[in-house]
């Protein structure tokens, strides 16, 4: 390995070149473009097959080149720590695999980034022959990337400059003279990724986003305004028939009641009813944990003329809006409210009504902002307020009532300019850091790890849930490994069933910390390894449903497209790997077992309704699960994959001596 | 005896999004039995292991036939992740 702080990034590519082969290693592997804005140069290569037989592609391979190429010695914007995009092994090819992720070290938290998303971007890039994008060095003049026909083209993209995703899409789409979903896909950021917003996303899609951790300022900081994808789709020449195949996991998935009751005819707001009714929804930055029932999903069916959906997903379950007929009110209409962003702009903030709601949701489209951080960021703004920990005096004169709706608007756009006390929300968990809050502000933060927690879900009552949210390794985030399946009285009821999905018991009671890192280290596993082949998580195993495709069906299709032999045991392997690699940047990135916690408040304040009244977490019992955690996942005391296997995966991701 | 069950919009096939239960039931085991005979669709999505249930706006999460019911009580049948692959349970 070459010393870091001592050698450039360049450097750095130059020996990773290296040792890449110039080929490709299996049928359907793209390459992996190292671009370079600086010097408007860009080399190819391929991602070895000991790194293909150790993490996958997708969030899998990424974690490889951010692990060679990271060093830790410099800031997260700078142009020097790269931005990388991976596509999965089967994105664009399988039914729901219309994903990808983008990683890099995070702005926001300071932690590891690494962000999935769908729509079109992920299967486009990969059906022009790219699997992975390592991007790094700051550009001379704000640059769009276009890739198509197997070139790539450093544009021009000052007439871009101050546009906001509906705008954006609209310009590059009349400019370059594509149809998005047939031939023109795209990554972009708005004016809060030009402003290096802590909570702004890369848009992939109307909603669609790279969203958690401050991607948009990622990328914002290395000027590069979008990334532009253009070709026609077409079918993938695999190693034997994959079709018939896809069919079975087609009528799988659309078989599974979840995706048939629900999803596809809802989408994800349907969850907002179990959680309050359990007395589990994040209400005014979690100080409350029940909400009206004004904002259940059935409340918004007035307002979704339709369903939309991700690359040859059959699922379609983002469900459309629309609030009113008028043309010209700019936010009349989009995509969402997913449940996430229901919960962050209703109970969140207090807000209990459905339009100003989805209203919202329009406007951080528009303007490019994770719906997660940014709805977490004002909602502890109120809080700050509601305490005296902030006044008027902070806030520009601004009044951080709960409930607000028109003051969150305000909010909104002002942190997507950075303006006046849009400024301290924009830098999202570092505004104590940044002289913007008192060192008390903290205890009424509602993040782990520099991450503010991506759902509404309180989980003080679900240890299971409270556990993976403490490990998770972007910070406090459900996606990575929620077991979600936890809250099912009919599978908690089955032991033997229950045990059959996790590999051996696990407690049926909720609220009991016994054995329930077993179903987080399951459920982290089958989710690392569905990022790496780019399957939605929406439709993976264990998260929405026991009967969902998992490692079994992800190993005959990647036999069938690639021709590699990996068996089920072999790629939950695989997922215990990622997030070693995950949790060895992490270290350098300065992160210790303190910092695999919770919010305070979940250690101090019970909740206060319904059946689990007076549930908080027990700091002991946390502490003894977070141990069984790291013992049952091969860690140290500090949580870092235990020498023998460090020193393996090491060797993998060093490469040749 | 009187028991109310609230249903999801999945289940409200016949416009209704409530019914009463007078048949005497002591707990949700013996309720879902009387929904299996008098609610269509239910024994579908109870087999796709897709319901849970909450009494008096308490969700049960665990140990949920167990359940005791009382005249007057307030059932409601909430949507809950998973389904597809039906639960191999004996009971009910
Ligand atoms: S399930 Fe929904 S979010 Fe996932 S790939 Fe399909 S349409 Fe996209």
């Amino acid at each position: 390995m070459l010393p870091y702080g001592l050698v450039t990034i360049e450097d750095r590519v130059a020996r990773l070149l290296t040792e890449l082969p110039p080929n490709p290693q299996f049928p359907t592997q793209g390459a992996t473009l190292f671009v370079d804005l600086a010097r408007r140069q860009v080399r190819q290569a391929y991602t070895p097959r000991r790194i293909i037989e150790t993490f996958l592609a997708g969030r899998g391979a990424n974690m490889f080149y951010l692990y060679r190429l990271l060093d830790e010695s410099l800031d997260p914007i700078d142009p020097s720590v790269p931005l990388i995009f991976g596509s999965g092994v089967l994105t664009g090819i399988v039914p729901s695999a219309a994903r990808g992720n983008a990683t890099s070290w995070s702005p926001e938290s300071g932690v590891l980034m690494d962000s999935n998303a769908g729509d079109y971007f992920p299967s486009f890039l990969k059906m022009n022959g790219i699997d992975h994008l390592v991007i790094y060095g700051r550009a001379d003049a704000w640059t769009v990337l276009w890739l198509g026909d197997g070139q790539v083209e450093f544009r021009d993209a000052t007439p871009y400059l101050g546009l906001d995703n509906i705008d954006m899409r609209d310009r590059i789409a009349t400019d370059l003279g594509g149809t998005w979903t047939r031939d023109l896909a795209m990554a972009n950021i708005t004016r809060a990724g030009e402003n290096q917003v802590l909570t702004s996303a890369i848009m992939a899609g109307p909603k669609a986003c790279y969203a958690r951790g401050g991607p948009g300022a990622k990328m914002g900081s290395l000027k590069m305004k979008a990334i532009v994808v253009q070709g026609q789709t077409h079918d993938f020449e695999t190693a034997q028939p994959y079709k018939q195949y896809n069919k079975e996991i087609a009528t799988k998935l659309l078989n599974t009641s979840v995706v048939k009751n629900a999803l596809r005819t809802m989408g994800t707001p349907f969850l907002y009813r179990p959680s309050r009714v359990l007395g589990a929804m994040g209400t005014k930055n979690n100080q409350e944990t029940t909400w009206t029932d004004r904002l259940d999903a059935e409340n918004i069916t007035p307002y979704r003329p339709g369903m939309a959906g991700c690359f040859r997903c059959p699922v379609n379950c983002r469900p459309l809006n629309q609030l009113n007929d008028d043309q010209a009110d700019r936010y009349g209409r989009g995509d969402g409210p997913e449940y996430v962003t229901l919960g962050k702009f209703g109970p969140n903030v207090g807000i209990d009504q459905v339009e100003p709601v989805i209203r919202l949701n329009n406007i951080c489209n528009d303007l490019g902002l994770d719906t997660a951080s940014t709805g977490s960021a004002i909602a502890w703004a109120m809080e700050l307020y509601q305490r005296g920990i902030v006044s008027k005096s902070d806030t520009g004169g601004l009044e951080l009532t709960w409930g607000d709706a028109e003051l969150v608007e305000r909010l909104l756009f002002a942190m997507s300019h950075r303006e006046g006390f849009g400024n301290v929300l924009a830098d999202s968990t570092r505004a104590i850091e940044r002289g913007h809050y008192p060192t008390e502000a903290r205890k009424y933060c509602m993040a782990v790890k520099g991450l503010m927690q991506s759902d509404p879900h309180d989980a003080r009552i679900l240890k299971a849930f409270a556990l993976g949210l403490a490990v998770s390794t972007r910070g406090m985030d459900h996606l990575r490994n929620r077991v979600t399946l936890e809250i099912n009285a009919r599978i908690n009821d089955d032991p033997g069933f229950k045990a059959k999905l996790y590999g051996g018991p696990v407690s049926a009671q909720p609220n009991n910390y016994e054995t329930k890192e077993r179903a987080v280290r399951v459920c982290e596993n089958i989710y690392g390894v569905g990022d790496a082949v780019g399957m939605c998580r929406f439709t993976t195993k264990l998260f929405n449903s026991p009967s969902l495709p998992g490692l079994e069906e992800f190993s005959s299709q990647i036999a069938n497209v690639t021709g590699l032999e990996f068996d089920a045991d072999v790629l939950d392997r695989i997922g215990l790997n990622i997030m070693g690699v995950e949790r060895l940047i992490n270290h350098r990135l300065g992160v210790r077992r303190s910092d695999d916690t919770l919010p305070d408040r979940w250690f101090d304040e019970e909740i206060t309704v319904g059946a689990y009244k007076t549930e908080k977490i027990d700091r002991q019992e946390f502490d003894a699960m977070l141990s069984r955690f790291y013992a049952i996942s091969g860690l140290s005391d500090e949580g870092v994959p235990a020498e023998a296997w460090r020193q393996e995966l090491e060797l993998v991701l060093s490469g040749p001596a | 005896m009187s028991i109310t069950v609230r249903l999801p919009t999945t289940l409200q096939t016949s416009g209704q999004d409530s019914l009463t239960i007078t048949e005497p039931v002591e707990n949700i085991a013996e309720l879902v039995r009387v929904l299996r005979r008098q609610l269509p669709g239910f024994p579908a999505q109870w087999d796709d292991s897709m319901l849970n249930f909450s009494v008096n706006d308490e969700v049960v999460l665990h140990r949920a036939e167990e359940r005791v019911l009382a005249s007057g009580d307030v059932v409601e049948i909430i949507l809950a992740l998973s389904g597809g692959t039906p639960v191999p349970r004996s009971a009910c």
